[in-house]
């Protein structure tokens, strides 16, 4: 997490980050479960059909 | 003043512009509501009284002189508090801009400006538009008029918004929906609120939550009223690049009452089976209504979408804290705690699973688009369950147990993420008697057929009719 934090360029405490962790581990297992979905070569959408 | 609030806005403008009220009657007849049930309601951050009776007066100085109307003149308006006003603050439900006074309307409050609407405020919102219970700790949360005893939520984030008009404060309001944030309080206030697709209403001067997903609508108590609205707002702007150069149609003329042969998919797994029996049991009912109108119902499965939320967490996540960055590292504690942690987690999301996520969302929209290429809407409960406690962080829907916010965002940001139109409106009652809203999805840009059924619905029930016992 602290990693992570660094990265993305913020400094939280430890508390900070501790207080996070129970809905950050549920919000990360179900990003897990985004990488493992069959996704094959579906284009990702980054623009709306504009008519 | 009692009649007059409750008036719609198709009448409230008929009768203006053939001098049956006059503007300045109208505007003070809402002040005067707003001043007697908002320190209950708390569905206001900002009241512009003067101001809107200087434009009343104003708009009735054009009647007289037989100046050119527009189609709302002399309408009362709330605005979210995000949506950018002239002067006047504009704080998104938050600290950090509790004094923020933009110098420029966002360009759909310069339009139904234009059209002949008076602004009478800015009102309340889950903090930065990031909550869909409608929480807020800096101006105090709004308040379900629905629940005498003031402890159930509006839903959010358009909070104020649909208090108000539930409340009659207003007699419409705007919104804005990045994962139902119109559609949510709509149906637990009681309401009709429609998400229109996106790039049919500009988004510019409206603080965003997350630039691919944020949607602005009206917020009314009939389809016929979000019709008339939506048409003054709606279309092309420059400003905004995502909108489309399609022209506007006349949503009112769209609601003919007649939806004899129309096709209509109830959406099963996923949306009618994830909700609690009473909210099923009234979309059902609801579905049945249409049928005896002469729409044709059948059952529909979208496969799609039980990866949303995951995938919408990486969008919404990613692009709120790319919004909020700078705050977050120089104000953080001026944040509400909820807001704060959502907006932290974000910095956990990475390139790889924002892109997935954007694959999903390909997958949805495609998936929408297929089962609407035979039918002419969707058909799906709003939310799973009515207004829950304030501060109620679990609830129970048949034998699972899952936390309400989670509940409440569900069944609504599908939408967001395909684009396509979705309208909420109420569909019954619960056995504590709070409103259920049940929510029709249309084909991209075809807000109008979404209307006439939401309309047709209208006319042959009276649920939106009802007022809430604080009102």
């Amino acid at each position: 997490m602290r990693s992570a934090m660094r990265l993305a360029g913020f400094a939280w405490s430890d508390a900070e980050l501790d207080a996070l962790r129970p809905g950050l581990e549920r919000a990360l297992a179900s990003l897990d479960e985004l990488e493992r979905l069959p996704l094959g070569d579906t284009e990702p959408t980054t623009q709306y059909r504009i008519f | 003043m009692g009649d007059l609030v409750w008036t719609s806005v198709v009448d409230l403008a008929r009768m203006i512009a053939t001098k049956e009220v006059s503007p300045v009657e109208v505007t003070r007849a809402f002040l005067e509501r707003v001043a007697a049930l908002d320190g209950t309601l708390k569905s206001f951050i900002t009241v512009t009284g003067d101001s809107a009776l200087d434009a009343a007066r104003a708009a009735e100085a054009d009647l007289v002189a037989g100046r050119v109307q527009g189609p709302l003149l002399g309408v009362p308006l709330g605005l979210k508090d995000l949506f950018n006003t002239a002067g006047v603050r504009t704080t998104g439900g938050s600290k950090i801009l509790a004094d923020s006074v933009p110098t420029a309307d966002a360009t759909v409050v310069r339009r139904l400006r234009a059209a002949g609407a008076i602004v009478l405020g800015k009102l309340n919102m889950h903090e930065f538009a990031y909550g869909p219970e409608g929480l807020n700790e800096h101006y105090g949360h709004a308040r379900n008029p629905w629940d005498a005893q003031q402890t159930r939520v509006t839903g959010g984030s358009s909070s104020g918004s649909g208090a108000a008009v539930a409340a009659a404060l207003v007699p419409v309001a705007l919104g804005s929906d990045t994962g139902g944030s119109i559609r949510i309080p709509a149906a637990l206030c009681g309401i009709t609120g429609i998400k229109p697709t996106y790039g049919r209403a500009s988004r510019a001067g409206v603080l965003p939550l997350a630039w691919s997903m944020d949607h602005v609508g009206p917020m009314a108590r009939s389809a016929a009223d979000c019709a008339i609205v939506l048409r003054a707002m709606a279309g092309y702007d420059p400003a905004d690049p995502t909108t489309s150069v399609l022209p506007v149609p006349d949503y009112g003329a769209a609601l003919t009452g007649e939806i004899k042969g129309l096709r209509v998919g109830l959406l099963r797994p996923f949306f009618m089976d994830g909700s609690a029996p009473e909210v099923t049991a009234a979309v059902q009912s609801a579905a049945r209504a249409l049928e005896g109108l002469g729409a044709v119902v059948d059952e529909v499965r979208l496969e799609s979408v039980w990866p949303v939320a995951a995938a919408s967490f990486a969008i919404v996540a990613s692009e709120a804290l790319a919004y909020h960055a700078a705050w977050m590292r120089t104000r953080s504690a001026d944040y509400q705690p909820d807001v704060r942690e959502r907006l932290k987690m974000g910095a956990f999301v990475t390139g790889v699973q924002y892109v997935r996520a954007q694959q999903v969302r390909a997958r949805v929209r495609a998936e929408v688009d297929e089962a609407l290429a035979r039918r002419d809407v969707l058909l799906a409960p709003t939310t799973p369950l009515p207004a829950p406690v304030l501060g109620q962080t679990e609830t129970r829907i048949g034998d699972a147990k899952t936390d309400v916010r989670s509940a409440l965002i569900r069944l609504t940001r599908p939408f967001n993420f395909s684009g396509h139109p979705a309208c909420s409106l109420p569909c019954g009652v619960s056995g504590d008697g709070l409103p259920i809203g049940m929510q029709l999805v249309g084909r991209p840009f075809d807000e109008a057929t979404v209307l006439r059924v939401a309309d047709a619905y209208q006319r042959a029930t009276d649920w939106h009719r009802r007022r809430p016992p604080l009102a």
